[in-house]
């Protein structure tokens, strides 16, 4: 109980078993109870003798609290924040160019000066935008994206 | 909130179930004895979701029991202070409402509830604001921030407030679609 009192999901001090562990939303869970409840019906003659009060409230819960209904826009949803940050995944992986690599043959026809054009223009766009990968403009696009989620679901 | 996490479970099983399914057996029990308990580390123990592991099993000096250490996955329901959590009204009374989230039960006091809102007796108990454009009664759609959890043997109870930004009613149920 006394580690109660620094416990405060606000500023997201909370258990390291938790943070660590994956944050269901209410839809996700809501297929995970139906599909159980599917099964004890099909097992047990009586599902309802079988669920427990705490299963009960918590699928009745989710189904009314649930944002997405379809499956497909539940999982558009969990996967969003890979797709936003790709790019930056990609950046991070891409191998730096060099004269004496094995693979400069391929890039014979590129002028050096031009390679390192490049380069720096992306390492610029990647230090500009790490740092406001939160800001107003990108908020507003991922809450954009996500309703047009809803809509289409 | 809802978590998907793995917990470890020492299931004691007597030796009439050994055989052919043991592990049928291993497993059903865990289900009995853990779906739907609650714990203060934890919260509640939804449903058990699948079973990553089950270890060997120990047999117990004197009794023919074996224990085997079993690992599973879960879907629980824990509840933090300072999260915001929607819920549905199930009381209403002068010293404020309870609202049930899932498996938790909340109370907010008519201390935490905006001051323009005022109790109404009758067959139907109600907050409302002084214009009646916000009513909360019974089956009422609610957004709160938990400010307090507590841990009883069997279950938690926590303390919310609809007194900051965003709180307060989602959806009246006697409102006109």
């Amino acid at each position: 109980m006394s580690g109660e009192e620094e416990e405060n999901a606000a500023e997201l001090k909370i258990p390291d078993e938790f943070l660590k562990a994956k944050c269901l939303m209410n839809c996700e869970v809501a297929l995970i109870l139906e599909h159980k409840y599917e099964q004890l019906q099909q097992m047990a003659d009586d599902p309802m003798n079988q669920m427990s009060q705490v299963f009960e409230k918590s699928l009745q819960y989710v189904k009314r609290f649930s944002r997405y209904q379809n499956p497909d826009a539940v999982r558009q949803v969990r996967e969003y924040p890979s797709v936003i940050y790709a790019p930056y995944d990609a950046l991070r992986t891409w191998e730096p160019l060099s004269r004496n690599s094995g693979r400069s043959d391929s890039y014979g026809s590129i002028h050096q000066d031009q390679i390192i054009d490049v380069i720096s223009a992306i390492v610029s766009f990647a230090l500009q935008t790490r740092g406001r990968a939160h800001d107003d403009e990108a908020i507003e696009k991922m809450l954009n994206d996500l309703s047009l989620i809803k809509k289409f679901e | 909130m809802f978590f998907h996490i793995v917990l470890e479970r020492n299931m004691q099983l007597h030796p009439r179930h050994f055989g052919r399914d043991l592990r049928d057996k291993l497993v059903s029990k865990l289900m009995k004895d853990v779906e739907g308990t609650c714990s203060g580390r934890h919260g509640f123990i939804v449903a058990i979701t699948g079973i990553e592991n089950v270890g060997k099993g120990l047999i117990r000096d004197g009794t023919g029991f074996v224990t085997f250490p079993v690992k599973y996955q879960c879907v629980v329901f824990r509840p933090f202070k300072g999260e915001i959590v929607e819920a549905v009204v199930t009381m209403v009374n002068k010293m404020g409402f309870f609202a049930e989230a899932g498996p938790v039960q909340i109370f907010v006091s008519n201390h935490l509830i905006p001051d323009d809102m005022e109790f109404q007796s009758g067959d139907v108990p109600n907050y409302t604001t002084s214009d009646g454009s916000v009513k909360i009664q019974k089956e009422s759609e609610v957004r709160l921030k938990i400010i307090g959890t507590r841990v009883d043997a069997t279950e938690i109870f926590c303390i919310g407030t609809i007194k900051d930004d965003f709180l307060g009613v989602i959806s009246d149920p006697g409102a006109n679609p």
